[in-house]
């Protein structure tokens, strides 16, 4: 029960903030870590991205998204701890191989930044619906040409999708057997990609020939209209965007001042 | 028939429905074709085919859109990293268009050198990205360890980055520009037509 109210209680906490703030916020904490000058001060910005991620209600993507760079970083720790040029002092041996500590911390520092880059960001995926931000873009000022092109990437790529599992099922029922040299695998490149290519630009003709019928660019229009409030948006855009720029000064100064 | 209008200006742009409807299928193309390509384990990305066929079809700044647009919404949704990588497909788009309006895009011959220009303006742009996000790499595998091998004997992080993600980039603009090239030449020309005639 009390988990449950838990939860409620962070959905309304992060549903009131507007997803101008929460893209503000991607920004503000992206450049936070770019201004981060060891791992303790990156570290405290991480805290700060991590509490965000606690309130989330659900983490599906955060875990996608997390799973995807973590590879690299991997990688990224090992390259560097090895051959980043300004290794000098040797962290461990792992067998006759010697890891320079310069190297790791580079590395640390760099997944660091990446992994606020993550967690901001899937706050903003995981609070934020299409129509709301359709709506409220809409609402900042943006066009509602601009507005639909954006949204509708959304709406298009899980059609294409679709689509593209249609090819694949279509082509395993005919008994096309899966190519296992590279030049048999390009070759069935061809015979997939051109019909489902022209087939997107034949909706996209159609859709565009809907949009011109239905008076899309008719001057007189009715705006959606919100019945959401936002906590102080306004006052927030301000605030994040104000330190936002702050951030930046300070980087430039770091860059001047080396 | 060439549905080229030298008339027109290749840097006119206005946000019909015909180009409001192609970005976002040109992003979804992006999406198959990357998706498709990792599907078949291919050694290359494929995920500017969409960019490349708006570009031809509606010239440079749709396709510019089309790329920044891309980056953005799978920024948004599938991989945070992605959003700054906008800049190279930005470019990208903007090199496309240019080069199919000079008549690189007339002829497979003609297409190699196009192709070369274009992974040229994509390792010139990715570079200081990678160097600032990943120290350097590109997280694919064999690039990677070109970029290991050459930061091992010493070669500066800015070249051996650059030459990591310019051999990823030379292979996968080849192939990608020649695919487009190919299924430009197959699209109907009513599809050809209507895109070019709402710019």
């Amino acid at each position: 029960m009390d988990a449950a109210k838990s939860a409620s209680s962070n959905a309304n906490w992060t549903a009131s903030v507007d997803p101008v703030t929460k893209l503000l916020l991607i920004l503000f904490f992206t450049l936070a870590a770019f201004c981060a000058q060891n791992l303790v001060e990156a570290g405290i910005v991480l805290v700060f991205t991590l509490a965000l991620v606690f309130a989330l209600p659900t983490k599906k993507s955060l875990w996608a998204m997390t799973a995807f760079s973590l590879f690299i970083i991997v990688t990224m720790v090992v390259i560097q701890g090895l051959f980043w040029p300004s290794n000098q002092t040797v962290a461990f041996h792992l067998g006759t191989i010697d890891f320079y500590q310069e190297g790791l911390k580079h590395a640390l520092l760099l997944g660091s930044r990446i992994l606020v880059i993550i967690f901001s960001t899937s706050f903003f995926i995981e609070t934020t619906t299409l129509s709301e931000n359709s709506r409220y873009l809409e609402k900042s000022g943006l066009s509602f040409k601009q507005v639909y092109v954006l949204m509708s990437v959304c709406y298009i790529l899980p059609q294409m999708h679709r689509n593209l599992q249609k090819i694949r099922f279509a082509q395993k029922a005919r008994g096309i057997q899966p190519a296992k040299s590279l030049w048999s695998k390009a070759k069935t490149l061809m015979p997939v990609l051109v019909p489902l290519i022209v087939k997107s630009f034949q909706e996209a003709m159609n859709r565009s020939i809907s949009l011109q019928l239905r008076g899309f660019d008719s001057p007189v229009r009715r705006v959606p209209k919100s019945d959401r409030t936002y906590w102080q948006d306004r006052a927030c855009h301000r605030l994040l965007a104000a330190l936002s720029l702050v951030l930046v000064g300070v980087k430039i100064w770091e860059i001047i001042c080396k | 028939m060439e549905a080229k209008n030298e008339n027109h200006s290749m840097w006119k742009f206005r946000l019909t429905a015909a180009t409001m409807t192609l970005i976002p299928a040109a992003v979804g193309i992006n999406y198959v074709a990357k998706a498709f390509a990792e599907g078949l384990k291919l050694p290359v990305w494929l995920g500017s085919l969409g960019t490349f066929l708006a570009s031809m079809l509606a010239g440079p700044v749709a396709g510019a859109i089309s790329g920044f647009i891309n980056n953005i919404i799978y920024g948004l949704t599938l991989s945070p990293i992605s959003t700054v990588y906008c800049l190279t497909s930005i470019g990208i788009g903007l090199a496309v268009g240019i080069l199919y309006e000079k008549g690189y895009f007339d002829k497979a011959s003609k297409v190699l050198p196009a192709a070369l220009v274009i992974a040229l303006v994509s390792a010139v742009i990715s570079t200081p990205l990678n160097v600032i996000f990943w120290g350097g790499q590109t997280g694919i595998a064999w690039g990677d360890a070109l970029f290991a091998y050459m930061t091992a004997h010493h070669v500066s992080i800015w070249i051996a980055s650059f030459a990591d993600e310019f051999v990823l980039d030379l292979l996968d603009k080849v192939i990608v520009a020649y695919l487009a090239y190919l299924i430009y030449k197959q699209m109907p020309k009513r599809l050809v037509f209507f895109f070019k005639g709402n710019r």
